[in-house]
């Protein structure tokens, strides 16, 4: 076991991947020489050369478009897309190619892109630098969208994730990049697509992803001492959606809050919020609550505290599930 | 660019391979045209009247290892790439034997290393990726991307360009410029000219103003050589003609404007230049686009089992 920072137990996985197959290519604005604004790719450029660690200039179609085509044949490319809100102008490349491609081709095409995100708030960053974009892709048939929430996961996930055949869109939990915890280098971990039971309970059904798992571990510890027992899974996939383990744990506890950054409208908890009640509609002792962020653009950092879920406003739908 | 005056001299043989390939685009696409307005086709597509000469005249140049990234207007790109007008008709009527299964349609196809796609640009960073490969992997090969004038306003073009020339990468970039955008002519949407915007990275740029199959080749192949072998990106700029409207229907050009391509088009260019050689072939592929026609109305739909 060794002691890993998020962003380092992520930078492990790059090397290890890029150690294992040679056509691992890293590619993004700044991620050679400095290694990353998160220093994520730290070191990769020295080690494995400027060939297959790419300093881009700042042009994100330009950027995911030609991951595509090193895909095309053979060459499995990660992307480092520098700020969640610098993912927009790669819009068009990834929803109308990377994600239609190979569906298009009825499946002879693979593109093994995986395009990473850090994401969320939480650093007294500004908007377009801490915004949670992940229902954009979610909503897009044909990508897979995964994001790890802790070190450990970190470590596999990446691996996993440049293994895979399919486009990624990999979110990383910005303000846990430096949140540290012991790493088996040595394990493979939960496959990809599988959600995780992170705390057992059996009272409420938390569900989380990427830097909302950690706040509702927080808040399950604190729930115990009044004496409310929280199950928190962390998601790690939101596409495709592991719901076996999801409506086992709903179908056992009765009631659910869905944790997330991004604002609740529209947001990738409704999507939970009805598959919940679509398929677990008789076990349910109250409606599935969402917990997210306002419907407003990211505010000033200094108003962050604010806008972002935290411990009491979890623990506040907590509550309220029991009022019904 | 200006009018291209020399479209109207008296255009030289060609070979007859090269004529029957003309000619089977030019039936291919107006059979298209007809199939719409008897409602036996769905959805919508768009034809290369008027610019068949260019992917032909491209075709001598470009490889098995190269790659065409094609776009919306691409039926004759990919004749000329492939001969098989049966599985293209089949693809874009959804019928057996269709190159994509009937998913693709008129403007997705994909193909070993022809690929097309109707958003305008967004084929350009992709095939700026695989030039990049190929220069890793197959030195000598290239990306072909053929774009239009309207594509130019899109901002993909430049992030590609800038890609391409600052990596050194065998992109050739064919732009047909055809003086209008679905419905908007050149003059109102692009400020500057092709060639300045590609200069402006550093990127060459070559205007064709003939339909002479032979004369296009003779000026290009030393410019390709380069694309290939010294990593420099080229923009071949055609001026071009579409005959028909941008999709069906949908021409809001003045009639003497239509009238003045019409002047300028190579069918009868050539048909007066070459009677003999054209009254053959002309009969020939028509004939040969009916059968095909009769063929592939007659298959049953196309499918494909998703979780094949």
């Amino acid at each position: 076991m060794t002691t890993l920072t998020l962003a380092k137990a992520l930078n492990e996985g790059l090397r290890r991947s890029m150690e294992d197959d040679s056509k691992v290519l890293v590619m993004g604005e700044d991620v050679g020489k400095l290694g990353g604004v998160f220093r994520v790719t730290d070191g990769l450029q020295k080690d494995f050369g400027e060939d297959r660690v790419i300093d881009t200039p700042l042009a994100e179609s330009g950027i995911i478009g030609t991951a595509i085509g090193l895909a095309l044949r053979g060459y499995r490319p990660v992307c480092e897309i520098q700020f969640d809100g610098f993912v927009f102008p790669a819009a068009d490349q990834l929803i109308t190619q990377l994600a239609k491609m190979p569906l298009r081709s009825l499946g002879k095409v693979r593109l093994p892109v995986v395009v990473r995100i850090p994401f969320g708030g939480g650093i007294g960053a500004v908007e377009h630098h801490s915004e949670s974009p992940e229902a954009y892709f979610t909503h897009t048939a044909g990508l897979r969208v995964v994001a790890c929430s802790n070190p450990a996961d970190a470590y596999t996930m990446i691996q996993d994730a440049v293994r895979c055949d399919d486009p990624i869109i990999f979110f990383e939990p910005k303000r846990r990049y430096w949140d540290k915890a012991e790493v088996d280098l040595m394990a493979a971990g939960v496959p990809l697509d599988r959600a995780r039971v992170v705390r057992q309970g059996s009272d409420v059904t938390l569900l989380a992803y990427g830097p909302m798992v950690k706040t509702c571990i927080e808040a399950a510890g604190a729930a115990e001492q009044e004496g409310r027992s929280l199950e928190v899974i962390d998601l790690r996939s939101l596409s495709p959606l592991d719901m076996d383990v999801v409506a086992g744990s709903v179908e056992r506890t009765g009631r659910c809050v869905v944790v997330h950054e991004a604002p609740v409208f529209t947001g990738f908890g409704a999507e939970l919020a009805a598959r919940i009640s679509e398929r677990c509609f008789y076990h349910l002792e109250s409606p599935v609550l969402r917990v997210g962020g306002f419907s407003t653009p990211y505010p000033p950092s200094r108003l962050e505290d604010h806008y972002l879920p935290d411990l009491d406003r979890v623990l506040d739908a907590v509550d309220r599930a029991f009022t019904y | 660019m200006t009018e291209p005056a020399a479209t109207l001299v008296r255009l030289p043989r060609a070979a007859d391979e090269d004529l029957d390939l003309l000619l089977l685009i030019r039936h291919f696409e107006l059979a298209l045209l007809d199939l719409f307005g008897r409602g036996e086709l769905n959805g919508t597509t768009h034809t290369c009247v008027g610019q068949e000469y260019v992917p032909v005249a491209l075709r001598r140049l470009l490889g098995e290892t190269d790659y065409v990234f094609s776009n919306h207007r691409g039926h004759g790109h990919y004749l000329a790439r492939f001969d098989d007008p049966e599985g293209l008709l089949a693809e874009i009527m959804g019928r057996e034997g269709a190159v994509c299964n009937g998913v693709g349609g008129s403007q997705h196809i994909l193909r070993d290393r022809y690929v097309s796609t109707g958003v305008q640009g967004e084929s350009l960073p992709v095939a700026t990726g695989a030039a990049l490969h190929l220069k890793r992997t197959a030195p000598g090969a290239l990306a072909c991307v053929y774009i239009g004038d309207g594509t130019w306003g899109e901002g993909a073009v430049y992030e590609a360009l800038n890609l391409a020339s600052l990596w050194r990468l065998p992109l050739l970039i064919v732009v047909e410029h055809n003086g209008i955008a679905q419905s908007t002519p050149t003059a109102r949407q692009m400020a500057g000219t092709v060639r300045s915007r590609a200069q402006a990275f550093g990127v060459r740029h070559h205007g064709i103003e003939t339909s002479d199959l032979n004369a296009i080749r003779h000026e290009l192949a030393p410019l390709v050589a380069e694309v290939r072998f010294e990593g420099r990106p080229l923009v071949v700029e055609f001026v071009t003609h579409r005959l028909g409207p941008h999709s069906k229907g949908d021409d809001t050009r003045p009639p003497e404007v239509v009238e003045h391509a019409r002047a300028r088009d190579w069918y009868g260019l050539y048909a007066e230049a070459h009677p003999e050689q054209f009254a053959r072939a002309d009969e020939a592929q028509r004939a040969r686009v009916a059968a095909i026609v009769q063929d592939v109305s007659a298959r049953p739909l196309s499918g494909w089992d998703p979780c094949a």
